[in-house]
C-alpha cells in the first residue's frame, strides 16, 4: 500500500500554513489605514492621487458597439477640457471663475481612456484599474445609462467622484443615485415634460403611440416619462415593442408597429439601433404613415440615417450648436471645437466638457481635492455660467438644473450649411421639468 | 397585435428569415453530415462573405460583382481551411473538432474587425431591387421578398448539385457511409474539401446577399451560427430537405412568436431545439444513430 | 494522477506548492507589473476553471454552457446582498453555489441525455436561453442590463478581531484562499476512485459502461460539481467588482473560459488559472503596451488554435509531458514486438473470491444452466440479424461459437450482454431474467465480455485499467466517493494485482495502453472483463490478429481463467476452439445450425457445408 497513508494529517497542517498564510496577508500594506496626524482620515484615492504634481481622471467610454459613434463624440469633449484646464482658457475662466492655468488647483489634469463598448462590465473592469493604478480622483464614462448606474455604485463604494457622461435614465438620479455621483445632462423625465407640449400641440390630443424601446433602464424610464406625460392629454400606448440593445432587426418589431394603428412612432432607440430601427421603419412604410418622435435625441442621427428622414421630426435634446446665437459661451465652446476637431460638436461633446468644468469649479471652490469636501462645494448650489446660460446642482440628487432644447429637423432644402440639421424651437428652463427630489426614490448615501 | 394583417405579415417576414437559415443551414448540415465535424466557424463565414462582397462593392459599385466576391472568398477560404487545418482533426476526438472551429471562428471575426473596424458597413440593394412593395394589407421593403427568391434559386441550384450530378451523389453517399466511399476506391479527402467548400460557399452566399437586410458587423454571424444549430438539429443532421424544412419552420417559429413578443422569438426556437433533441434526436429527417 | 508509482512522489506536493506560491505572489507580482485586480480576477477565472476543467478535462464533456451556472450563483449571491439586504457575504456565497449546484443538477438532467456533438450545442443553447431569461422576464431579481451593482465584500467577524477584505491586495487572502480550498477539494476528487471512473468515461464511454460504471450518474456529478464551482467563482466576481453584470451569462464568458482552460492546459487542474493569467495577462499587454487596441483578442485566438492544433495538453500538460520526458531517459520503454509468454498463472486471490462469493449468496438458484436464452431474435429493420435463437450453458462449461462471416455471431453476443435489446426472446442468467436490462447491471451480475475490437483506455496505463473495471466490482455501479483516496479502496490493490498476473501483465503495469504491443493490448482486454471476477465470461474472438505463437499462450491463458468459472468464446480459430471448447454451437444466417463436442462438429457435413460448399474443413480458418 502507498506510504502516503501514513501522511493524512499532512493535509491537515497545509490548512493550517493557509490560515496563517491568511493572518500574514492581513498584514500587508495597504489593507490596514494607519491614522494620520492630519485630521482627515484617507479615502477612496485621496491623499494617493493628489500626492505628485498632476491628478488623474479614468474615462470610460464606448469606442466600439452600439455607441461608438457618439462615445468619440464624448471623448472629444473630455480632451478638449482637459487641454483648457491646463492651459487655463478664458473659457473655463468662464465657468469656473477661480481657475487658473496649470490644471486643477495646480495639479496637471492627465486622463486614462478604456473602451467600454457600453457594458458595465468592461467600464468598471476599466475603472477600478485607474483606482488602483493611478489613484484616479475622478471618473466619468458612460453613454448607456447601465454603465452609469454601475460606475454611480463603484464610485461610492470606492469613494471616488464621478460625473456621468451622457445618461438618459430616470434612475441614475432617481433609485440609483449616489452621493459620489453626479449628472450634468437631461433625461428621461425632463426630456418627456418638455416635449410632451410640444407634440400635443402639433399633433393633437387623444393621439395612439407606438413606441420602439431598447430593452434596459434607459428605455423603460424614458418610456415611461413620454407615456405618463402624455396620458394626461389623452395619449393611448397602443404598442410598446421593446427589443434589445444592439438588435440586428427591427422588421418583427416594426410590423407590429405598423400593424398597430398607431398615429405617432416614438423611438427611444439610442445610438446606431436609433439609425437602423429608423431607416428600417421607413421601408416598411411606417413614416408614411405616422409621425416621428425622437424624445431623447441621438448626436450624429440626422446625417447617419439622411435628413430626409429627420425632416419636420420634433425632438428633445441636451445642446446643438445653433445655441452659439442664444448663449455667448455655447459660441465660444463651439469655436473652440470646431478649430480643433473641425466639426461642429454634438451634445455628447458638450456634456463631457461641461461635466470637467463644472468638477474643477467646485474643487476650486472647495479649494481640496478630499472628496467630502468636493461634494459639499457640488451641493452648496452656487449659479454658475454655462454653455446653456446660468445653471446649478440640486443638492438631494446631484442632478443639474439646466434646460431643455427642443429642436425640429430641417428639410434639405432649408439648410444652410452641411451640419444644419435642425431649428432650435424652444428653451425650456429646467426647473419645472424635473420631478420633486424624492419622486424617484432617491436615497443619497453617505460622505465617507 | 393579433390580427389577419399582422399575422400574414410576420409569417411574410419568417419567411424571408426561414429561407435564408434554410441555405446556410445546408451549408452546415452536409459539413457536418459527411465529415462529421461541427463547423462553428460557420456564422463567421457567413459574415466574411458580407465583408468580402461589401470590398467588392467599394471597388466596383456592382452588386453582382459583390456577390460573386463573396462567395468565391468564402469558398476558398473553406477549402483552405480544410486542406491545412480540418483535415488533421478527422482522427481526433470530436471535442478538438469542435475547439477548433470555435477558435477559426474567432480568429476570423477579430481578423475582420481589424481590418474594417467595429462600425457597421451598408451594402445597399441594387436600385432595381430597392424601394418598397405594397401588398394591400402591409407595406415590404422590395428587397426582403427579392431575397427569398434569391435563395430559392440558390436552394434550387445546391439540390441540383447535390441530386443530379455524380459529384453531388458521391457528397450524398460520403454522408451516408464515409468508409464505404472510400473503399471504393473514390478519394475520400477530395469529396471531404468539396463538401467544405460547397458548405462554405452557401454561408458566404448568404452572408452577402443578406447584406442590404442588416447592415453588416463583425458580430453579425454569432446569432446566425446559434440559428443554424437549430434548424440542424430540427431537420436531421446530414439531410439536404431537412436543412431546408428546418429553416421554414424555424423562420416560423420565430415570426409566429414576434407576433406577440418578438423579444421573445429566440428563445423560442432554443426551445423547439431542446423539445426535438430530447423526443426525436435524429430530427425530422437524420439517419438514426448520428450523434 | 491516480498513481501507484514505485517512485515516491512526495504526497500533497500540489498542495504545498499551491499554497506557497499563493502566499508569494502578493510579495513578487507586484514587481512583475501585475495588478492587485488582474490578479484577483485570475484567482476567480482559475476557481471557475477548477469545475470546468473537472468537466471537460477529465470527464471529456465539452460544454459551452458553464456561464449559465456563473450566472446564476453571482446574480443569487448578489441579490441577497444587495436588494434582500442580507447581512453576510459568505454566507450569501454559499447559497450562490448550491444554488447554481441545484440549477447544475436540472440543467444536467436535460443536457447530459445526448453526448459528444449534440451535447456542445445543447449546452450553447442553454447559455443563450439562460442570458435571455435573466436579461429580460427575471429583470426585477437580476438588474437586467444593468446588473446588481452595489455587492459588498466580506468581514469575518472572529471576536478577537475583524478582519475586512475591501479591494486590491486587501481583497486577496480571501480569494486566495477560496481558491486554495477549491484546488484541495478538486485534487481529493481527481485522487478519488470517482476521478478514475471520470477518467475512464472521457476515454471510453461505452468500456466504461460495459464494466459496470453507471456512467449517466458520475457525468451528472461532475456536471453538478462544474456547477457549484462556477456558481462559487461568480459570486466571487460580483464581490470583486461590487458588481454583478449581466456578462456573466454570456455565451463569450463560456466561450472565454473554454479558451482559457484549453490554452493553460485541460485536465490539468491548474490550467484554467495559467490560462486566465495569459489571457489577462496578453489582454493588458497588448491593448496597452502594444497599442494593438481591440487585435489582442485575434492573438489570443491564433494563440488557441495554434495550441488546440500542436499542444493538445496546453502550457501546463507541455510542461508537464516535458518533464516527464526528461525523467524517462532513465528507463527505457520499448514498445514490445509480441506479448510476453504468460508465466505461470496465479490463483484468484481474496478479493476476487469474495466478490464471487457475494453473488452467489445474493443468487437465486445455484442449479440448472447459467445462462438460458429462448426464442432470441434480433430484427433491425428488414434484416434479420437473429432468429429464434436458444441456447443454453451449463455452470462451468467451456462453450464455443462458430460460424460463417454474416451468421450473427457478434449479435447474438450483444444481446447476451444486453448492449442491445432483442426483439423478442427471454433471457435467463443465473436463474433471472436479464431480458431489457442494461449491459452496466449484468455485469454487475457477474456477466462479463472481452470485445473483438479492443475498448481499452487508450491514455491510462495498463494498471489504470483494470482498477477501473475493479473499482466497479468494488464499489457497485455508483458510489460518490468523491473525498476518499483510491489508494483506500479495501481489496482494489489486491484484485488489480492478481488480474494483471493471470493476464501476463504485471510487467507492463506502468505503461500506457498506446505503447503496448497488439498482443499485450488483447491480453489487457480480457483482463478487464476479467477484473470483476465475472461467473460469465463471454469472449468475442479473443485471438484475432495474433501470430501463432501469441495464439498458443492466448488458448494456455484462456484455459486457465477459464477455472471456475463458465465461458464463451467466437472464434474463426478451429483450432483453438477445437482445443478450448467442451461444446461448439454451430451459428448461421442467424440461426442455430447444430450444436455438439467438437469431435462431432468437425465430422458434420452441414457445418462443412455452410463454410465452404461441402470442402471437408481442415487445419485453421
Amino acid at each position: 500500500m502507498e506510504d502516503r497513508n501514513k501522511k493524512v494529517a499532512g493535509g491537515r497542517r497545509d490548512f493550517i500554513r493557509a490560515g496563517l498564510g491568511l493572518a500574514g496577508g492581513i498584514a500587508l500594506p495597504g489593507l490596514s489605514s494607519h491614522a494620520w496626524a492630519a485630521d482627515q482620515a484617507p479615502i477612496g484615492t485621496w491623499p494617493a492621487g493628489v500626492k505628485g504634481n498632476s491628478v488623474f481622471i479614468g474615462i470610460a467610454v464606448p469606442r466600439t458597439g452600439t455607441y461608438a459613434v457618439q462615445g468619440e463624440d464624448e471623448l472629444k469633449g473630455w480632451q478638449l477640457a482637459v487641454e483648457h484646464l491646463n492651459s487655463g482658457h478664458p473659457l473655463i475662466k468662464q465657468i469656473s471663475p477661480k481657475s487658473k492655468k496649470g490644471g486643477v488647483l495646480g495639479k496637471e489634469v492627465k486622463i486614462g481612456v478604456a473602451d467600454s463598448a457600453a457594458k458595465p462590465n468592461n467600464a468598471v473592469q476599466a475603472e477600478q484599474g485607474f483606482i488602483t493604478q493611478n489613484h484616479a480622483m475622478l471618473m466619468t464614462g458612460s453613454t448607456s445609462s447601465a454603465v452609469a448606474v454601475a460606475l454611480n455604485k463603484l464610485a461610492q463604494r470606492e469613494k471616488v467622484l464621478y460625473v456621468t457622461g451622457i445618461s438618459g435614465s430616470n434612475d441614475t438620479t432617481g433609485k440609483d443615485c449616489v452621493r459620489y455621483g453626479f449628472r450634468q445632462c437631461f433625461y428621461g423625465q425632463t426630456a418627456a415634460a418638455a416635449i410632451g407640449p410640444v407634440i400635443v400641440k402639433a399633433y393633437g390630443k387623444n393621439k395612439k403611440a407606438a413606441y420602439l424601446t431598447p430593452d434596459y433602464t434607459y428605455g423603460h424610464t424614458v418610456t415611461k416619462s413620454c407615456q405618463d406625460y402624455l396620458a394626461t392629454a389623452g395619449w393611448t400606448t397602443v404598442t410598446n415593442q421593446v427589443a434589445p440593445l444592439g438588435a440586428p432587426d427591427y422588421s418583427s418589431y416594426l410590423l407590429n408597429v405598423a400593424n398597430s394603428g398607431a398615429d405617432v412612432l416614438i423611438n427611444v432607440n439610442w445610438g446606431h439601433d436609433a439609425v437602423l430601427s429608423t431607416q428600417q421603419a421607413q421601408r416598411f412604410g411606417i413614416l408614411d404613415k405616422m409621425k416621428l418622435v425622437i424624445p431623447y435625441q441621438i448626436p450624429f442621427l440626422a446625417p447617419e440615417v439622411g435628413n430626409n428622414l429627420t425632416a419636420g421630426v420634433y425632438a428633445a435634446t441636451d445642446f446643438w450648436w445653433t445655441l452659439q446665437d442664444q448663449y455667448p459661451l455655447a459660441k465660444m465652446f463651439v469655436q473652440e471645437f470646431e478649430k480643433k476637431f473641425g466639426y461642429k460638436p454634438e451634445w455628447g461633446a458638450n456634456n463631457a466638457y461641461m461635466s470637467f468644468a463644472l468638477w474643477a469649479e467646485a474643487v476650486e471652490n472647495a479649494g481640496t481635492f478630499y472628496p467630502p469636501d468636493v461634494i459639499k462645494s457640488f451641493e452648496a448650489g452656487r449659479k454658475i455660467q454655462s454653455t446653456v446660460g446660468e445653471v446649478y446642482f440640486r443638492k438631494e440628487d446631484h442632478q443639474l438644473v439646466r434646460p431643455v432644447f427642443i429642436v425640429q429637423g430641417k428639410k434639405q432644402s432649408e439648410m444652410k450649411g452641411k451640419e444644419d440639421f435642425w431649428t432650435v424651437l424652444e428653451t425650456v428652463p429646467g426647473l419645472p421639468l424635473m420631478q420633486k427630489p424624492d419622486a424617484f426614490g432617491c436615497n443619497l448615501g453617505d460622505y465617507t | 397585435m393579433i390580427s389577419w394583417s399582422n399575422f400574414l405579415s410576420q409569417l411574410i417576414n419568417g419567411l424571408a428569415l426561414g429561407a435564408l437559415l434554410a441555405l446556410i443551414s445546408s451549408g452546415l448540415t452536409i459539413i457536418y453530415g459527411t465529415l462529421g465535424v461541427l463547423n462553428l466557424a460557420h456564422g463567421a463565414m457567413f459574415m466574411i462573405g458580407g465583408y468580402a462582397g461589401f470590398a467588392a462593392y467599394q471597388a466596383t459599385g456592382s452588386f453582382l460583382v459583390a456577390v460573386v466576391a463573396g462567395s468565391l472568398a468564402v469558398m476558398v477560404l473553406g477549402i483552405v481551411m480544410e486542406r491545412v487545418i480540418i483535415r488533421h482533426f478527422y482522427s481526433r476526438p470530436h471535442e478538438d473538432q469542435i475547439l477548433v472551429t470555435f477558435g477559426l471562428g474567432i480568429v476570423f471575426v477579430e481578423a475582420i474587425r481589424r481590418i474594417f473596424g467595429s462600425e457597421s458597413r451598408l451594402v445597399p440593394a441594387p436600385a432595381s431591387m430597392s424601394g418598397i412593395v405594397d401588398l394591400g394589407f402591409m407595406m415590404y421593403p422590395t428587397y426582403r421578398l427579392v431575397l427569398v427568391g434569391i435563395v430559392a434559386v440558390a436552394l434550387l441550384a445546391l439540390y441540383i448539385v447535390l441530386y443530379r450530378t455524380r459529384l453531388g451523389m458521391i457528397v450524398r453517399a460520403g454522408i451516408e457511409d464515409p468508409v464505404m466511399v472510400d473503399s471504393l476506391g473514390i478519394n475520400v479527402y477530395r469529396v471531404f474539401m468539396v463538401v467544405f467548400g460547397i458548405g462554405a460557399m452557401a454561408a458566404g452566399f448568404s452572408g452577402i446577399i443578406n447584406a442590404p437586410v442588416v447592415s453588416l458587423t463583425p458580430e453579425v454571424g454569432e446569432a446566425i451560427l446559434v440559428q443554424t444549430f437549430v434548424v440542424v438539429v430540427i431537420g436531421g443532421v446530414g439531410s439536404f430537405p431537412g436543412a431546408v424544412l428546418g429553416g421554414l419552420i424555424a423562420g416560423e417559429i420565430v415570426s409566429i412568436t414576434s407576433m406577440f413578443n418578438p423579444g421573445y422569438a429566440y428563445v423560442m426556437l432554443f426551445a423547439a431545439m431542446t423539445l426535438v433533441l430530447m423526443i426525436r434526436p435524429r430530427g425530422l429527417f437524420g439517419a438514426i444513430g448520428r450523434e | 494522477m491516480m498513481n501507484s508509482s514505485p517512485r515516491r512522489r512526495p504526497p500533497y506536493l500540489a498542495e504545498i506548492v499551491t499554497a506557497v506560491a499563493l502566499i508569494a505572489a502578493p510579495f513578487v507580482l507586484p514587481y512583475l507589473g501585475s495588478a492587485p485586480n488582474t490578479v484577483n480576477r485570475i484567482l476567480v477565472w482559475g476557481l471557475f476553471g477548477i469545475g470546468f476543467d473537472l468537466l471537460f478535462g477529465y470527464t471529456g464533456l465539452l460544454s459551452f454552457g458553464q456561464s449559465a451556472l456563473y450566472g446564476t450563483g453571482g446574480m443569487v449571491a448578489a441579490y441577497l446582498l444587495t436588494r434582500a439586504g442580507f447581512p453576510h457575504v459568505i454566507t450569501a456565497l454559499v447559497i450562490g453555489t448550491v444554488a447554481a449546484a441545484v440549477v447544475g443538477w436540472l440543467v444536467g438532467l436535460v443536457a447530459l441525455r445526448r453526448t459528444g456533438i449534440y451535447f456542445a450545442m445543447i449546452t450553447v443553447a442553454i447559455a443563450e436561453v439562460f442570458y435571455f431569461v435573466e436579461f429580460n422576464p427575471l429583470a426585477d431579481w437580476t438588474g437586467g442590463e444593468n446588473g446588481l451593482p452595489g455587492v459588498p465584500t466580506p468581514t469575518i467577524d472572529l471576536g478577537f478581531t475583524k478582519l475586512s477584505f475591501t479591494t486590491g491586495w486587501s481583497l486577496y487572502p480571501f480569494l486566495a484562499f477560496c481558491y486554495f480550498i477549491g484546488i484541495v477539494i478538486a485534487l481529493r476528487i481527481v485522487r478519488s476512485p470517482v476521478g478514475a471512473v471520470l477518467r475512464a468515461i472521457r476515454e471510453n464511454p461505452l468500456r466504461a459502461t460495459a464494466v459496470g460504471h453507471n456512467i449517466h450518474a458520475y457525468k451528472l456529478s461532475a456536471f453538478v460539481i462544474a456547477a457549484a464551482y462556477a456558481g462559487l467563482a461568480g459570486g466571487l466576481l460580483g464581490v470583486l467588482q461590487a458588481f454583478m453584470p449581466p456578462e456573466a451569462f454570456t455565451f463569450d464568458t463560456s466561450g472565454q473560459l473554454v479558451m482559457q482552460t484549453v490554452i493553460g492546459g485541460r485536465g490539468t487542474l491548474f490550467g484554467p488559472l495559467v490560462g486566465a493569467g495569459v489571457w489577462l495577462f496578453l489582454q493588458d499587454f497588448l491593448q496597452n503596451s502594444m497599442h494593438l487596441g481591440a487585435a489582442w483578442k485575434l492573438v489570443l485566438g491564433l494563440i488557441f488554435v495554434i495550441l488546440v492544433c500542436f499542444l493538445r495538453d496546453g502550457i501546463v500538460g507541455g510542461l508537464r509531458d516535458l518533464w516527464r520526458w526528461m525523467r524517462r531517459s532513465r528507463t527505457v520503454a520499448e514498445a514490445p514486438q509480441e506479448a510476453a509468454p504468460v508465466e505461470a498463472v496465479p490463483p484468484p486471490g481474496p478479493t476476487a473470491k469474495a466478490l464471487r462469493a457475494r453473488r452467489a449468496a445474493s443468487t437465486s438458484t445455484t442449479s440448472g444452466p447459467i445462462l438460458q436464452a429462448t426464442g432470441l431474435t434480433k430484427r433491425y429493420g428488414g434484416v434479420v440479424a437473429n432468429s429464434g435463437i436458444d441456447f443454453s450453458v451449463e455452470r462451468g462449461e467451456i462453450r464455443g461459437i462458430i460460424g460463417p462471416n454474416g451468421a450473427g455471431k457478434s449479435t447474438f453476443f450483444k444481446m447476451l450482454t444486453c448492449e442491445v435489446p432483442p426483439t423478442s426472446g427471454k433471457i435467463m442468467f443465473g436463474g433471472r431474467d436479464i431480458t431489457g436490462l442494461g449491459v452496466t447491471d449484468v455485469c454487475q451480475l457477474g456477466l462479463t465480455k472481452s470485445y473483438q475490437v479492443n475498448q481499452l483506455f487508450n491514455r491510462l496505463t495498463v494498471g489504470e485499467n483494470v482498477t477501473i473495471a475493479a473499482l466497479a466490482a468494488l464499489r457497485g455501479k455508483f458510489r460518490l466517493d468523491l473525498l476518499r483516496n483510491i489508494a483506500k479502496v479495501p481489496g482494489l490493490e489486491d484484485q488489480v494485482e492478481n488480474t494483471l498476473a493471470r493476464v501476463g501483465l504485471t510487467a507492463r503495469r506502468e505503461v500506457p495502453v498506446s505503447q503496448l504491443a497488439y498482443g499485450e493490448k488483447r491480453r489487457l482486454e480480457i483482463g478487464l472483463a476479467l477484473a470483476s471476477s465475472p461467473d460469465l465470461l463471454l469472449l468475442d474472438e479473443p485471438l484475432a490478429g495474433m501470430s501463432p505463437r501469441e495464439r498458443v499462450e492466448t488458448v494456455k491463458l484462456l484455459k486457465s481463467v477459464a477455472a471456475g468459472r463458465t465461458m464463451i468464446v467466437i472464434d474463426h480459430d478451429m483450432d483453438a476452439i477445437f482445443e478450448l471448447a467442451q461444446r461448439i454451437t454451430v451459428l448461421q444466417e442467424g440461426r442455430v445450425l447444430v450444436e455438439g463436442t467438437p469431435e462431432e462438429i468437425r465430422a458434420n457435413a452441414k457445418v462443412q457445408e455452410a463454410y465452404l460448399g461441402g470442402v471437408h474443413i481442415e487445419g485453421h480458418a
